[in-house]
């Protein structure tokens, strides 16, 4: 039941997402903070690949921030 | 708009100056706008090969405490050209040994396998695991090697499209794997709604052959041939500015792979009603897998912190169910030139359907693994990394040299043991650090 829960709560955040994108944002002068390293969405590339490599082969979840993958041989 | 490359001259400061403002107004997000930066101001050959490049490497130290242990250099390079394309090329060297489980079970018995190799159970293709301990292959070890490839071609001001591929290659396995995507902006840029689909082929030659999946581990049934398995995945994904310290992106991802689907080196202990070992047999996975996730993540920024959180929740027809929460606040220290990066990660999943520790001798499955990464089990990481901004290039803001490390550990749902093996530790836990120093120019 927990996971149906979890599931509604991201089919919320993407309904969220998709209905106020029309009306948030900001104007092009006002995107300095953005611009910082630590905004950029993969800020860290490698450390990420790391990371997803380490888990990819300890877990059986994979992928959601990109494509999933199906091995390494390792699993 | 399109970025033009710096020309050498007197009057680049007050250029520079322009471009900075042209890239903060442009934002980041699409255009790694302070790599332009990085030109040489002489020009020159060596001037327009550097100008938009950026390497990125880290060497990075894998241990698990009795287990494997691996060490991986990486390296990244991405060249920005003037017309908006850039091209990324990146390659990745594995080296792990060590100790890797076989999916059998601890035993208060002395217990003998053959090693990949081995066709008997004498001989030196052989290792014994002693009374209590849990089995695993000491003589594990491997080599990786990847290249992959990218290339990303803007079309209109407000399209892009990416194509990619990744060559990945073990002494037993090889991988192959192409992608392509396209993003489009729309709401003065506030908003990316992005496609992509990845197509991968994959190449076992497992050590020994590949065993028939589900017979008896006694009788060495392998076959020479080669195996495969390939896979398509797609991902739908919006990318959304919420405030001006604010981004949020959400995907939806769904992927299916068919073939051989085992861990051709994994086998599950049979036992009789008591709890005694009787015998062994190779694992038997479904060969399709259907898995479906959806991944949120939000980044703010507070002056001199920031954060980036993550939510993942996946699932798969092999009944497989994940959540994954990861949090990686960021504080900016002294003059801007430091920061200091935590990391918090928890993760669980439930087992798949045909998860099982053990075999009874009674049992008939179709399906049955004992690997214990498609058990139930909850995983913790916590971890900190140190960054300085290298200023001998002052033309190079992103210049940095970095260390990381993390603690890992997972922790199983333990199963209940029949009563000859009560009081044995049957899934310890694994632990694990990684170490890691990166550069980037």
């Amino acid at each position: 039941m927990r996971y149906r829960h979890l599931s509604i709560f991201f089919l919320l955040a993407a309904g969220a997402l998709a209905s106020g994108c029309s009306s948030i944002g900001v104007k092009p002068w006002q995107r300095d903070v953005l611009a910082q390293d630590s905004m950029q969405l993969n800020a860290n590339p490698l450390d990420t690949a790391i990371d997803d490599h380490l888990y990819f082969s300890k877990e059986a979840s994979s992928g959601g921030r990109s494509y999933a993958g199906g091995g390494c041989g390792c699993n | 708009m399109q970025l033009k490359h710096s020309h050498p001259g007197k009057t680049l400061p007050l250029r520079r100056k322009l471009m900075a403002a042209s890239y903060a107004l442009l934002g980041a997000t699409a255009v790694r706008a302070q790599e332009f930066n990085g030109a040489p101001a002489d020009g020159g050959v060596l001037g327009r090969l550097l100008d938009g490049l950026t390497v990125d490497s880290a060497l990075a130290y894998y241990h698990e405490d009795g287990r494997v242990q691996a060490v991986e250099p990486v390296v990244d390079i991405n060249k920005a050209f003037a017309n908006g394309q850039s091209l990324d090329l990146n390659a990745t060297f594995d080296v792990l040994s060590g100790a890797s489980p076989n999916g059998a079970l601890t035993s208060r018995q002395p217990q003998t396998f053959a090693s990949p190799s081995g066709s008997s159970f004498t001989g030196k293709h052989t290792y014994v695991v002693n009374p209590g301990q849990y089995p695993v292959d000491s003589n594990y070890s491997d080599v990786r090697v990847a290249v992959g490839a990218s290339w990303n071609v803007p079309f209109t001001r407000l399209t892009s499209m990416s194509f990619g591929g990744k060559i990945s290659g073990e002494d037993d396995f090889i991988s192959a794997t192409v992608n392509a995507s396209i993003a489009h902006d729309f709401n003065e840029k506030n908003t990316t709604l992005s496609f992509g689909v990845s197509n991968e082929f994959d190449r076992l030659n497992p050590v020994g052959g590949a065993p028939v999946p589900g017979s008896n581990y006694d009788l060495f049934e392998k076959t020479g041939a080669a195996k495969t398995k390939d896979g398509v995945s797609a991902l739908l994904g919006v990318t959304q500015v919420m405030a001006r310290n604010w981004i949020a992106e959400f995907n939806l991802s769904v992927d299916r792979f068919k073939g051989y689907l085992n861990d051709p080196y994994k086998i599950s202990s049979v036992l009789d009603a008591a709890g005694a070992t009787t015998g062994y047999v190779y694992e038997s996975r479904p060969e399709q897998r259907t898995r479906k996730s959806a991944y949120l993540e939000n980044r703010a920024a507070w002056n001199q912190f920031s954060a980036a959180l993550s939510l993942r929740y996946m699932q798969d027809n092999w009944q497989v169910r994940s959540d994954t929460a990861e949090l990686r606040p960021r504080w900016t220290l002294f003059d801007g030139n430091h920061y200091i990066e935590p990391t918090f990660r928890w993760y669980r999943q439930s087992a798949a359907y045909f998860y099982t520790p053990w075999l009874l001798n009674s049992d008939q499955v179709e399906f049955q693994s004992s690997d214990e990464r498609l058990g139930a089990f909850h995983a913790l990481t916590f971890g900190v990394k140190y960054a300085q901004k290298l200023h001998y290039q002052e033309d190079r803001p992103g210049s940095e040299f970095s260390v990381r490390f993390e603690y890992y550990q997972q922790t199983f749902n333990q199963p209940s043991a029949p009563t000859a093996l009560q009081g044995l530790d049957l899934l310890p836990p694994l632990k694990s650090i990684l170490v890691q120093v990166g550069w980037r120019y």
